[in-house]
């Protein structure tokens, strides 16, 4: 229980610092800060871990483990997977169209909205825009007199995602 | 608690096979709900294999056995799970990425390089829209009726958390 506890408490340190300097700071790199934040909390997970007394001087004998490697390792381990899954979440709702679809329809509460009203609320222009920005900046793609190619990242990333598409069959998809 | 850690990890192997296997040869319609029966029942498999099976599994060190058995089958089914929700980020990134769908779009294109407006051209908003709306659909967030969409119950909650998120975190209107 010691390693998770302190990956439980580590995590719950990331999370309020997370929330609280994105609530009071407009953040433009994003992903910089999050991943940034997250590795400042692995000393905060350290910290615990030496805080924490050992599992025999605390719990029953069924959920106690000794204070070896694996202990230290589950531990770091469900904290990289608590990140991981708020990862996920954070990004739902910081680029997901079906989130944004859902905020728009909310807006219309009584009578909805066709296909065509949601198109000409959402600007394509402005989403294809800010995903290519990004995708240039991660180094994916190339901007040369408004045409768009692949670096060498970029054609290994589409190449890798291609070649998923194809082994679950999951069609072009996007 | 090397024990909990094996199995997880094979049973999470075990998974990503039946997974691929069953997408192959046969496309279930609903996709995402496959996969969580999927893990759902490998899970079950694994509980039953934790209590049957001996803390050294036969041949794991003596010094990584000594754990009690609900932390190991605690922590194994903590891996387990995450493992999964891990994949599931990655599956979603390949089925639905935008971002993906362009570069791929742009490899496949003849010059290999294309403009915004011939992205939009071969991927236009309608589709995508389209197709966000009928998995929608199938998940039970919205309704149509008469072409008309709206949010069920499920769907304004949603769309409630996620807009308390998006402006408590400075995100924009996203999307």
């Amino acid at each position: 229980m010691r390693g998770l506890v302190a990956g439980l408490m580590a995590f719950a340190v990331f999370f309020i610092v997370q929330a609280g300097v994105f609530h009071f700071v407009k953040i433009s790199r994003r992903a910089l800060a999050i991943v940034g934040l997250w590795i400042a909390g692995l000393p905060v997970y350290a910290w615990f871990y030496t805080w924490l007394p050992d599992d025999r001087a605390v719990w029953p004998v069924e959920l106690a483990a000794p204070s070896d490697s694996i202990t230290v390792l589950s531990g770091g381990l469900l904290y990289f997977f608590l990140f991981m899954g708020y990862a996920q979440f954070f990004y739902m709702a910081e680029s997901s169209v079906g989130v944004r679809t859902m905020i728009e329809l909310a807006s219309e509460v009584e009578n909805g909205l066709t296909l065509e009203e949601l198109t000409q609320r959402y600007r394509y222009d402005w989403m294809l825009d800010r995903r290519l920005r990004r995708m240039i900046h991660a180094g994916y793609l190339i901007e040369e007199d408004g045409w768009h190619r692949t670096t060498n990242r970029g054609r290994l990333a589409a190449a890798i995602l291609a070649r998923c598409k194809r082994i679950l069959c999951l069609g072009p998809g996007g | 608690m090397l024990k909990g850690l094996v199995l997880a990890s094979a049973g999470f192997a075990i998974f990503l096979v039946v997974h691929i296997l069953l997408f192959r040869l046969r496309v279930p319609t609903r996709r995402f709900r496959a996969m969580v029966r999927m893990i759902f029942a490998l899970g079950v498999l694994l509980i039953a294999l934790h209590r049957l099976t001996p803390s050294d599994l036969g041949f794991l060190p003596f010094e990584y056995t000594t754990a009690g058995w609900a932390i190991d089958l605690l922590n194994g089914l903590l891996v387990y799970g995450f493992l999964f929700i891990g994949y599931c980020m990655f599956y979603f990134l390949i089925d639905r990425g935008f971002s993906g769908r362009m570069m791929i779009e742009i490899e496949s294109s003849p010059q290999r390089r294309l403009r915004p407006s011939e992205i939009a051209a071969r991927y236009s908003l309608e589709m995508v829209l389209r197709r966000r709306l009928n998995e929608m659909l199938e998940i039970g967030r919205i309704t149509e009726l008469n072409g008309r969409y709206q949010n069920t119950a499920k769907g304004r909650s949603a769309a409630a958390m996620f807009s308390f998120v998006k402006r408590f975190l400075q995100l924009g209107e996203g999307g």
